[in-house]
């Protein structure tokens, strides 16, 4: 029994190395396939991996690039935000100057050179006009115009208006142009020819300057209708039949009656008329004894052909007005009565933007002695260089009868210069 | 007799009631009275407001809207509004503050919940940056012009909503349905818009006063310069040389003007070759462009039938 156990060892070690020998390539086998298994997992695995590294490479530098967008943006923003700030402060600041809620404010130049074969040359400063115009509250506003001539300097308008009056009502008081007749109440650069007509200085005293205060009322009509009652110290800027400053008797003031109306007679063309009365009930200077009664009237009628395609640059505007002065007077102690007609028309041809054209026809009376009279022809040619720098050059021939002041007679010929600086505005009763 | 007394007594109080009820309803059935400064105003306004407004337009579309006649006629519609819209930015300042001075309506005043201006939110172009009128008859607040670019169409539409709901709040679910509608359909036709104005990205061309840049900002179109020597001012014989070199050199393809004077246009159309249309810039000039729509719609065709 102990040959068996002697051999058994070598035995066993013999079966051992041949299964061995016999097993061990296919082991060998199974192990390699396992081994590329794996390789290839592990490839795949560091492919995965290298794409995975490239994705977070790639999610760095966008998130720099965001990064620096949003920095970028941020630095953007604040900018904007200072940009803000300042503009801010700078409206609070303009908001806040002692400036802020000073009117508007503007100034007229008006001169012009002058020929008169019976007076001779001049050059004529004739107006330089501040203008200042604002809200006074919620009912109110307040215009004045303040004129600087060679003579000197006058307030020429200062008035406030109301806004909000109710049943179409507006109201105006203190110095200002009395709303009678059309071009009477318009200032003298704001016309379309050099000079006011001799018909409106000689009947009326020039422009409608008075102190006292006026009532509107529009009528509630389809059409434009609109009456104006007023009462002042007397009308007219060189009318000297009546003595301003002093205190007196009702029946030497001015009494005023207006109504307008305009239609459309088509889109292009446009007819306007006006009547105007003036009353005094006593004109008569402080002292004097003697006085009578005044009427003034006036009939205004204005046709316009304004094509509305081509406003800018073309158009004619025809206007006419005629006055006739009534008044009483005492001579010899005896009560008479003179009437005075006169009038002037013209014709205004619109040729560009910047040129225009017209003529202008005048007939004025002497009020004192209605039977005299000046009869004056007047071509002219404008150049609006632009809205705010017109040239206008005017050839006058006067018939004068009258004979009370050398320039109103004979050839003038006149170049005229007007300009203007800051806001101006003479509203829709100067347009 | 006593009885009869009593039942004429009762009979004239009914009638008394009937009669003020009668006006009372009147009264409340009236429309809206709204004055718009131009059509393309009108035009969205009767959009917002549909039957509840009655909208009249003061101008007609053809005017510069710089230089509308200042006509009396327009004083008994100003007086009877109950609101005003207006494109605000002193596009009117010539002539419109004027009528406002007689029309004796305070609740159409500057300021007053009445007056709508269109303008409020739009992004202004072109403010000055010096206020001098060496540069010209400027617009202090910027160019005026900015319905050419329809986008902006859309915010007048919102402040004609907002200023109608002010003055008739009673009505304000009706203006928002409205205003909704009218900016989807305006939406619509924007990218219809787009699509259609492509060609026109980098057109360059000449105006005769700034008024296209709102449009050309939108479009893509690009300005080579103006007739006039600055706004409002025209041009010296120099500056008109200069512009014909400039048409030249830059490849200029359309010059566009409106009210002005067609003299110029057609000068330098025969000097350059370059082509001359007359677009407006307002609703309402012509029949086909009587909405505010149908006008950028003809405004955008036309320009892309003369550049293609």
């Amino acid at each position: 029994m102990a040959l068996p156990r002697l051999w058994a060892a070598p035995m066993l070690a013999a079966v051992a190395f041949g299964a061995f020998a016999i097993f061990l390539p296919a082991l060998s086998l199974a192990q390699s396939s396992e081994i590329e298994q794996l390789r290839s997992v592990v490839d795949g695995l560091q492919q995965q991996l290298q794409k995975a590294l490239q994705r977070i490479d790639q999610l760095e530098k966008e998130r720099t690039a965001t990064s620096d967008k949003v920095n970028e943006l941020e630095q953007e923003k604040t900018t904007t935000s200072d940009r803000i700030g300042q503009v801010e402060k700078s409206v609070q600041a303009v908001q806040s100057a002692s400036s802020a809620l000073n009117p508007a404010i503007g100034m007229v130049l008006d001169a012009n050179v002058s020929q008169r074969s019976k007076a001779g040359g001049n050059f004529n400063f004739r107006s330089a006009e501040i203008g200042l115009a604002a809200s006074v509250d919620p009912f109110a506003r307040m215009y004045g115009f303040i004129n600087g001539t060679s003579d000197g300097v006058e307030v020429d308008e200062a008035a406030a208006v109301t806004t909000s009056l109710p049943w179409n009502l507006t109201a105006k008081g203190g110095r200002f142009l009395a709303d009678f007749g059309r071009f009477p109440k318009v200032h003298e650069h704001e016309l379309p020819f050099v000079n006011q007509p001799l018909s409106i200085e000689r009947m009326i005293g020039g422009e409608t300057r008075a102190d006292g205060a006026e009532l509107n009322y529009l009528f509630p009509t389809p059409f434009f209708l609109r009456a104006t009652l007023g009462g002042y110290n007397e009308i007219g800027e060189e009318n000297q039949q009546v003595d301003n400053r002093q205190s007196r008797s009702w029946s030497r003031f001015t009494y005023l009656g207006r109504l307008n109306t305009y239609f459309d007679l088509s889109d292009n063309h446009s007819i306007e008329l006006g009547t105007s009365m003036a009353y005094t009930p006593s004109v008569r200077l402080t002292g004097s004894a003697d006085g009578g009664d005044r009427m003034l009237n006036g009939i205004d009628l204005t046709y316009r052909f304004q094509p509305l395609a081509s406003t800018v640059y073309q158009g004619v505007t025809v206007g006419s007005e005629i006055f006739r002065n009534s008044e009483q007077f005492a001579f010899e102690s005896v009560a008479k009565r003179r009437e005075a007609f006169g009038g002037y028309s013209y014709a205004e041809l619109k040729l560009s933007k910047n040129w225009s054209t017209g003529f202008l026809f005048d007939y004025a009376p002497s009020v004192s002695s209605p039977g005299k009279k000046t009869i004056g022809y007047s071509p002219f040619v404008t150049w609006n260089m632009s809205e705010f720098n017109r040239l206008r050059f005017q050839f006058t021939h006067a018939d004068d009868r009258v004979r009370e002041d050398k320039n109103d007679g004979g050839n003038q010929v006149f170049l005229q210069w007007t300009t203007v600086i800051g806001a101006h505005t003479h509203g829709f009763l100067g347009r | 007799m006593n009885i009869f007394l009593k039942i004429a007594k009762w009979q004239i109080i009914t009638i008394i009631l009937v009669a003020a009820g009668t006006y009372c309803r009147a009264a409340l059935a009236q429309p809206i009275r709204v004055v718009a400064t131009f059509p393309d105003l009108a035009d969205i306004t009767r959009q917002i407001g549909k039957n509840l407004v009655s909208v009249e337009s003061l101008a007609t579309g053809v005017e510069d809207p710089h230089g509308v006649p200042m006509k009396p006629s327009f004083v008994p519609r100003l007086n009877r509004a109950n609101v005003l819209v207006v494109t605000g930015l002193d596009d009117e300042h010539s002539w419109l503050p004027a009528l406002l001075e007689v029309a004796s309506n305070p609740k159409i005043l500057l300021g007053q919940p009445g007056y709508i201006d269109c303008s409020v939110g739009v992004p202004v172009l072109e403010a000055p940056t010096r206020l001098d009128r060496a540069e010209g008859d400027l617009h202090p607040k910027g160019n005026p012009h900015y319905l050419l670019d329809p986008t902006y169409g859309k915010i007048a539409a919102q402040n004609i909503a907002a200023g109608l709901a002010r003055s008739f709040p009673q009505y304000q679910a009706d203006f928002d349905k409205n205003l909704k509608a009218y900016l989807g359909e305006l939406d619509n036709w924007i990218s219809r818009w787009e699509k259609i104005a492509a060609p026109l990205r980098g057109v360059k061309y000449v105006e005769y006063h700034p008024e296209w840049v709102y449009f050309a900002n939108h479009f893509g179109l690009k300005r080579v310069g103006s007739i006039e020597l600055k706004p409002g001012i025209e041009p010296t014989p120099n500056h008109l040389v200069e512009l014909v070199q400039q048409i030249k050199q830059e490849k200029a393809l359309v010059l566009i003007y409106g009210s002005q004077n067609p003299r110029i246009p057609q000068q330098l159309q025969g000097e350059t070759g370059i082509k001359v249309l007359r677009l407006y810039t307002s609703a309402g000039a012509r029949s086909e462009t009587d909405t505010y729509i149908k006008w950028i719609d003809y405004t955008v065709r036309s320009l892309v039938q003369a550049v293609s």
